[in-house]
This record gives structure tokens, C-alpha cells and sequence, in this order.
């Protein structure tokens, strides 16, 4: 039964999400150029740009770079599947590990200095945020009794009234997951913070399209994550689910665009002291 | 029982035979003639009886009983004589008192006790046999090849001690054997103590000064979880009136006040022999011994021996909370400090010498909790573990007779230098450290198991260990990746044993892991409802499919879809003109050549060991006297 639901979900996954993740990475640059006095470029600029990457000619420097990434998606629309069909949260987790673990592979497999480097950094954030998600998987389970998302729609009420300190902790996490300034390490958007280009520096043409569409994927599914804490038994939950998601992600570009990057030390200390502040309390109030 | 018999007896007869051949090519057939037998005769011990609860044969002897005393008598002897050549008097000093509390036991204690069951099985026995019978065996054909480039890398004229080498390894699974099958805790103990001593000779094997300080660090360390052994049936025939080990178990369940001091003892030591801290240290001064020993002390004996025992008591834990904090915390904490001093070792030996402890200190957290969960999730570390680290051993042994080093900086390529080798070596990391792989599945139970005992601490301690042990393995796999077009394959040379036994140790792994369901129903779930009587499962089936077919489809991508990708070839940008992308060098702005290097990151200021193991040592410390200490108290009468 979980089998052909988290099939047929990935499927809708796969279809929707790179959508919305579109439309989504659209409307954070004209929002992020609004914030810069700019005017910003069409909503659909995003799509523009990964359409004529995928035009480019296939050019790598090892034939094994591009097969790691086309996993690093297909493992990414599979966690996709699993937590929008009701699955287990769990192995969502573990399953979006398994798509960062084949884009830092890729990052490795082309010997590039810069590439290498962004992947150090990418496999640090990975340890930055990692015990945040598995707390926030942990304590999903204690609130609502089920590692299961569907199990959120019988609820009397959001699993935000026990565990909101799992919520900011997971906030807090949520801008290296998306690699947003300040924690934007391995790779950054903004350019006069970058070397080179980090993780993607050998990634060209659709290559570094899927990369993009990997990206997107992403994303839709964090913000899934984010409303999963306001979906109650109440079919009108949804609609503040999706409210708090436009405002958490305004939120995410809003610190992008005001904080520069910080060193690896400051980012490692202070998520793993969120962590264990925001996990270990709010797991301890909740058992005992 | 005759195959149990035949089990432990055979690898004995295999060894005194070894011991007397000094020919190769003769040496070569035995060995793997005798691996094979073993490995038949375990995998239809397992096949014939899939899914048996407890199975006891009746038997006792008289003469099995004095041979024990001798052999206790002449491990004493060997250790003493080490001592003195050596003039290591604490070795010397805990091996006699051992052997006199052994002999005060067995002459005026054990007498009147009689063990009418003397041999058992049940589904872990049967699982540890697995493991023993295959990856056991499959090391020792796997030495053959690793000793010949090793006795060839010795200088001229030295003399050859292989016979040696290869009866203490035939010992050490008749020893194992032993202990997963005797019900009678007196023959227990001797093959406990038989397999110290053959850690001891096997890292000592190449009597360099540092080998010999290790093993006596190994001996010194072990030899005190024996005396608390020893200590343990002293009050297990006092107290509770048994040396059957079943019925200790029981007795021990069914009155947990009596047992608190003996289990205690016992849970000693297998914490000792499991490496956990703080006598992690012994198992990290094994790396000098020959990497087939590293791999034969890691996956399948020696700290197996521990975390088994462990797992046997854990339904006394669920019951008893003085031994149970104490696995519990030692276990815990052992994880999360080995997973972050991993992350700062670049030697590989060393960074899977950390893992394995991590892992045990894993397994031994579960044991310590002892719900069916718990237990359930402790059996498949055990079974991925075995087989996930003797791959990876043997993939890092024949690297390092084929790229002269055992430092992960130096694989830098190895995905092109050996293309097979490098495949083997990034499924056995990957099944260590990332779903849907066994082991993260077991973890995923763990953390199941820990949430229903509303065990925050441990739960903490899990998600920061697990983020670190991503860390330490990503930059391993990572490393391993590199491709820089067409250097010299150097696989070539590799020993046909060396192939056989890394292609054995894969295949299962992908069998397991793809058979993960199945697994759990036949082989971990009989023990389970034996001990428990009810369903420790605490991933829905369903959901163990989908892990298994993501690992197939990883497996597929890893041996067959890599490389597949004809695109058109670019060099690496490097700030310059790229002049060789295998060593990176570019011509710099000036027209030189520059050449780039890049490292993998250790982090020694946050995780060294210098900093991180004094503390974790004293943690350790001071919860085992504690835990003693509470022990002691509550032993009616003794106050």
C-alpha cells in the first residue's frame, strides 16, 4: 500500500514541484531585486535560464559528474514522494541526505580546487544542520504519535502548539538547507561572496540545469516541511499552512539579502547549539 | 548438535594443521578447502534451523570441564611468560590473579554445580555463527594473499611465522564458536579467554615495539573484563546456584535484585572486550597487527564476543536499571565521541577503527535499553556491521599493498587507479553511513526504540553521532571519487584470494540489503518473539521495500551506470591554462607552471583526540565506579 502511494506520489512530485519550485525561485529574485532597488526580471527567468542550459552542449570533465547529480534528483523527487504522499518523515530525512551525499560525490569526482572546496563546505553544512532535521523528525513523531505526515490531518490540533521550539530550531537550520546568506558556504547566488563557484564550479549546460531543477525540488519540499507544523484535522489548515510558508520563505529572502556570509565556525557552533538548545528542551517537555 | 560440535571442534583440527605446514601452495588448499567447509556447514546450520527458537542439547563432561582448567592454566602460563620477556608487570600481575580466582572457582566452587544443558542455539547464536562461519572464513582465505605480499615486503631472511598466523586465526573461530554455542558459562569463559589471547599474539604478530606495547595494552584491558567475568560466576554459583548461562538470564529476569552485582560484572566485561570507552584504546593499538587480523577483531570476533554478550543480557537490563544505565550512558557516549574524533583521523585504518567503536557504542546503547525494539535494531548492527567492515578492511588492506599507503590523501584517484577496488570500498562507506543501506535502517529502529523509552539523552547523542559519522564518511567517499582521466590501473596485480573474499563480503551486502525484509522476518524476528514473545519490528515493512529497492537501484548506478556518459570532455578550470589534470598544475599568470593541492578537512582543533579522549575516558570511567559502586551496595549481606 506505502509502496504504491509513495510511487504515484513521487510521480505528482515530480511533475509539481520543479513548477512551483520555478515559479518560486522567480519570485524570490524580483522580491530580493525589490529589495535592492531593482526591478527584477521576469517571474519566469528561472525557467528561461535552465531552458538554455538544457539547449547547451553536454561538455563535462569526467564522463561519472552528471550521473551523480541525475541521482542527487531522482533521490530528491523520492523524499519529495514519500512526504507529500503521507510517508514516513523519517526516511524523507534520510532519503534528501542521500540526494546532498550524491551532489557532494559529484562536486568530488572532478578533482577541481574550487569544486572540492564548496564540497568540504557542503558536507559541513550537511553536519551543521543534520541534527536539527533529526530532531525535528524526532519530536514530529513524540507530538503527533507517528513518523507518518498523514497522520497530522487527524490531529485535534497543529503539532506548532507542542513543539514551536523544534519550529524556530528548524527556522533557524532551514537558511543552510536552502543555501541562503549568511549560511550560504558551498555555493552562493551572490557573487561578490563566492570563490569562483563553489560545489557547481565544473557543473555546465544541463548539467547544471538539473542542478537548478535538484534545487527547486528542494526547496517546495523544505517548505513543505515548515507546513507541516500548522496542518491540523481541519481541511481549512491548509490554507494557513500555505500562508505561513509565503511568510517564512519572504522571511528566508529577506535574511539573504541583509546579512553577509559568515566562517564555517560560526555557522557550525551556532547550529549545533540551537540544536541541542531548541531540540533537547522541547524533547524534554514533551516526554516528561 | 554434531554440527555444532563439528564447528567448534574442525577449525581446531584446521589450525594444528596449519601449524605444522610450511608450504604454500599446500597452505593455499587447506585453507580455503577448510573455509569453505566452515562456511557450508554455518550456512546450513542456519538454513536447516531458520527461525528456531532456543535449541538445548543435553550434555555435560567431566573432561570438557578439566580441559577448560588446563587451558585456562596454560593461557596464564603464555601471558606470564610474555610478562617476563617483556617486563610488563601488570599484564603479569591481573593474568595471576585471574588464573587463581579461575582455579579457586573451579576447584571448590563449580564442583557441586552441575550444567545439564552444556550446548545451545538459538537465532542470534545462529546469526553470530553466520557471520563467524562466512566472514570469518572469508578473511582467513583472504590472509593468504595478504600474507604472501606481507611476508614478501619483510626484510630478507626473515623467518617465516605464517603457520603461525593462520592456526591462531582458525583458533579464534573455534573460540567464537565456542562461545555463541555453550550454555555452560565455565566453557564460555574459556573461550572467552581463548580469544584474548589469540588478539593478543595476533597483534603483537610482528614484534615491533609498538605492536608489542599495543597487545599488551590489548591483554592488560582484557584480562580485567575476565577477573569481573570470573567475579560474575562466583556470584552467579553463590547467589543464584546456576552456571547455566539460559538460566542466569531467567533467574536474573525474574528476581533482578539478587543479580544486579553479577550482571553488572558481566556487562563489564563485555564492555571491555566491545572496546567501549574507556578501553577504546586497545582496539585502536590493533591497527599495527596485519590488516586480515584488523578485519577478523572488527566484523566478525573479538568485539562481536562483546557486544553478543550484551545483547543476550538485555532483557535483564529492561529490568535491572543500575547495569542498564551504565551500558546505556558508556554506549551513548562512546558513539558520539568516537563518530567526532573520526572526523579528525586521515589514516583510513584508524577512521574505521573509530567507526567500529562508534558502532559497538551504538549496538551497546541498544543492548543497554533491552526493549524488543532495542534489541531488534542491536541484531542488525551486529549483521550489517559484520559485513560492511570486513569490506571495507579487506578493500583498504589490498589498497595498501597496491598505492603503498594507508592514508586516505593517498587514494586521491583511486577510482581511476583501481576502478574495481574503489566501487567495493564506496558500497561498503555507503552502507555504513547513508540510507536506505542496513545500517541506517537499524539506526532508524534505534531511534524508534530510543523515542518510545522517551530516552531524550540518548536521542541527542544519536543525531549529533549520526551528522558527525556523515562527515567523516562523506569526505572519505568523496576522496575516493576523484577522476582525472587515464592513470595506470594498478588492480591488476591483486591476489585472486584477495578478489574472491571482497566479491564474497559484497555480495552479501547488497544480498542483505536487498533482502532487508526478509532478513528481519526469518532471521532477527525469531529471536525477538523468543525472548520477548512479541514483535520487535519498528519499521513497517512497507517501508523496508522501498528501502530496498532504492539500494538496488544505488548498487545498479555504482557498478554499471558510472562511466557511461560519452559527453565531450573538458579540462578542470583552474584560474590558468590547465597543463595536467591529473596532478592539477596549470600555468599561471606569469606563464609558470603552478600546481593546486586540495585536502579533505580534520578539523583537529574541534575534534582531535587529544582534546575530545581524555574526556570521554573519564565520563566512562567514572559511570562504570558509579555504577559499580550502586552494585556493591545492593548486595544483600554484604553490608
Amino acid at each position: 500500500m506505502t509502496l504504491i502511494s509513495t510511487l504515484i506520489g513521487t510521480l505528482v512530485f515530480a511533475v509539481l514541484a520543479p513548477v512551483l519550485g520555478c515559479l518560486l525561485a522567480g519570485l524570490d529574485r524580483i522580491v530580493s531585486a525589490r529589495m535592492q532597488g531593482r526591478v527584477g526580471p521576469p517571474v519566469l527567468q528561472p525557467y528561461y535560464d535552465v531552458r538554455k542550459l538544457l539547449e547547451k552542449e553536454d561538455a563535462s570533465v569526467n564522463s561519472v559528474e552528471k550521473t551523480y547529480i541525475i541521482c542527487a534528483l531522482a533521490f530528491a523527487l523520492i523524499s519529495g514522494g514519500i512526504f507529500f504522499s503521507g510517508g514516513n518523515l523519517l526516511l524523507c530525512v534520510f532519503m534528501i541526505t542521500l540526494s546532498s551525499l550524491f551532489f557532494i560525490v559529484a562536486a568530488y569526482s572532478s578533482r577541481s580546487p574550487y569544486a572540492e572546496i564548496g564540497a568540504h563546505r557542503e558536507t559541513l553544512q550537511v553536519m551543521a544542520y543534520e541534527p536539527m532535521v533529526l530532531l525535528f523528525a524526532i519530536a514530529f513523531f513524540v507530538a503527533v504519535g507517528s513518523f507518518d505526515t498523514a497522520a497530522v490531518l487527524n490531529l485535534r490540533e497543529p503539532a506548532i502548539a507542542s513543539i514551536w521550539l523544534v519550529f524556530l530550531g528548524l527556522l533557524y537550520v532551514l537558511t543552510i538547507k536552502l543555501r541562503k546568506s549568511p549560511f550560504d558556504l558551498s555555493m552562493s547566488h551572490h557573487a561578490h561572496q563566492e570563490i569562483v563557484r563553489g560545489i557547481t564550479t565544473e557543473m555546465s549546460g544541463p548539467t547544471l540545469a538539473l542542478v537548478e531543477i535538484t534545487h527547486w525540488v528542494e526547496n517546495v519540499l523544505f517548505l513543505g516541511w515548515i507546513g507541516l507544523f500548522f496542518v491540523w484535522g481541519n481541511p481549512l489548515s491548509i490554507v494557513l499552512a500555505l500562508a505561513v510558508m509565503v511568510v517564512v520563505y519572504f522571511l528566508e529572502v529577506f535574511i539573504d539579502n541583509n546579512f553577509a556570509r559568515v566562517k564555517w565556525q560560526l555557522m557550525l557552533k551556532s547550529a549545533w547549539i540551537v540544536a541541542l538548545v531548541c531540540g533537547t528542551i522541547n524533547l524534554a517537555i514533551l516526554v516528561f | 548438535m554434531a554440527l555444532l560440535g563439528f564447528l567448534i571442534v574442525f577449525p581446531l583440527v584446521v589450525a594444528a594443521v596449519l601449524f605444522a605446514v610450511r608450504n604454500d601452495a599446500v597452505r593455499d588448499a587447506i585453507v580455503v578447502a577448510s573455509a569453505v567447509v566452515i562456511g557450508v556447514a554455518s550456512v546450513a546450520l542456519v538454513a536447516l534451523n531458520l527461525g528456531a527458537p532456543g535449541v538445548f542439547f543435553e550434555f555435560s563432561s567431566g573432561i570438557i570441564d578439566i580441559v577448560c582448567t588446563i587451558i585456562g592454566i596454560l593461557i596464564a602460563v603464555v601471558i606470564l611468560a610474555y610478562a617476563v620477556k617483556y617486563k610488563n608487570l601488570l599484564a603479569g600481575a591481573l593474568a595471576l590473579v585471574q588464573v587463581a580466582l579461575a582455579l579457586v572457582f573451579e576447584l571448590m566452587f563449580a564442583h557441586g554445580v552441575h550444567v545439564e544443558f552444556g550446548l545451545y542455539f538459538d537465532s542470534l547464536s545462529l546469526l553470530m555463527a553466520f557471520i563467524i562461519g562466512v566472514i570469518g572464513s572469508g578473511i582467513c582465505v583472504y590472509a593468504l594473499g595478504y600474507m604472501k605480499d606481507f611476508q614478501h615486503h619483510e626484510p630478507e631472511g626473515a623467518k617465516d611465522r605464517r603457520p603461525l598466523f593462520f592456526s591462531l586465526m582458525f583458533i579464534f573461530l573455534s573460540a567464537m564458536f565456542a562461545i555463541v554455542f555453550c550454555n555452560n558459562m565455565v566453557w564460555m569463559f574459556t573461550a572467552w579467554e581463548v580469544t584474548t589471547l589469540c588478539s593478543f599474539l595476533l597483534i603483537g604478530f610482528t614484534k615491533t615495539e609498538e605492536a608489542i606495547n599495543n597487545a599488551f595494552r590489548q591483554i592488560v584491558m582484557n584480562l580485567a573484563g575476565g577477573i569481573a567475568f570470573v567475579v560474575a560466576l562466583f556470584l552467579a554459583v553463590t547467589q543464584m546456584g546456576t552456571l547455566s548461562f539460559t538460566i542466569f538470564i531467567a533467574e536474573a529476569v525474574s528476581n533482578p535484585a539478587i543479580a544486579v552485582l553479577p550482571v553488572t560484572a558481566l556487562a563489564f566485561a563485555g564492555i571491555t572486550k566491545a572496546a567501549q570507552m574507556p578501553f577504546q584504546s586497545w582496539l585502536l593499538g590493533a591497527m599495527v597487527a596485519p590488516t586480515p587480523t584488523s578485519a577478523l577483531l572488527h566484523s566478525s570476533t573479538m568485539v562481536k564476543a562483546g557486544v553478543f554478550m550484551l545483547v543476550k543480557l538485555a532483557p535483564v537490563f529492561l529490568v535491572s536499571p543500575i547495569p542498564s544505565v551504565m551500558v546505556m550512558l558508556v554506549g551513548g557516549i562512546t558513539f558520539l565521541w568516537c563518530s567526532f574524533m573520526a572526523i579528525s583521523q586521515s589514516n583510513a585504518k584508524r577512521v574505521l577503527a573509530y567507526s567500529t567503536i562508534a558502532n559497538l557504542g551504538l549496538i551497546t546503547a541498544c543492548a543497554g535499553v533491552g526493549t524488543p525494539e532495542a534489541v531488534w535494531a542491536a541484531t542488525f548492527l551486529v549483521l550489517f556491521h559484520a559485513i560492511a567492515k570486513s569490506l571495507l578492511f579487506l578493500c583498504v588492506g589490498t589498497a595498501e599493498h597496491h598505492i603503498g599507503s594507508r592514508d586516505i590523501e593517498d587514494m586521491d584517484l583511486l577510482f581511476d587507479r583501481m576502478p574495481r577496488l574503489a566501487r567495493y570500498m564506496m558500497l561498503g562507506i555507503m552502507c555504513m553511513f547513508i540510507a536506505p543501506f542496513g545500517m541506517l535502517i537499524a539506526k532508524w529502529a534505534t531511534i524508534v526504540s530510543f523515542v518510545e523509552m522517551g530516552n531524550v539523552i540518548l536521542l541527542v547523542i544519536l543525531a549529533f553521532g549520526s551528522a558527525a559519522t556523515f562527515m567523516f564518511w562523506a569526505k572519505w567517499l568523496g576522496k575516493l571519487s576523484g577522476i582525472a582521466g587515464q592513470p595506470e590501473n594498478v588492480e591488476l596485480t591483486v591476489h585472486k584470494s584477495e578478489w574472491g573474499s571482497v566479491l564474497l563480503m559484497a555480495v552479501l551486502l547488497v544480498i542483505a540489503c536487498v533482502l532487508l525484509p526478509y532478513v528481519s522476518t526469518y532471521i532477527v524476528e525469531p529471536y525477538i518473539c523468543y525472548v520477548y514473545g512479541g514483535s520487535g519490528q519498528a519499521v513497517a515493512t512497507d517501508n523496508l521495500w522501498i528501502a530496498s529497492i532504492c539500494v538496488a537501484a544505488v548498487v545498479i548506478v555504482l557498478f554499471a551506470g558510472l562511466g557511461r556518459n560519452k559527453s565531450r570532455r573538458v579540462n578542470v578550470y583552474m584560474a590558468g591554462v590547465s597543463v595536467d589534470n591529473e596532478s592539477r598544475s596549470f600555468k599561471n599568470s606569469l606563464s609558470q607552471t603552478s600546481e593546486a593541492t586540495a585536502r579533505n578537512w580534520y578539523m583537529e582543533d574541534y575534534f582531535g583526540e587529544k582534546r575530545l579522549s581524555p574526556v570521554g575516558v573519564g565520563v566512562c570511567t567514572v559511570i562504570i565506579v558509579a555504577a559499580f559502586a550502586f552494585a556493591i551496595v545492593g548486595v544483600p549481606g554484604l553490608l
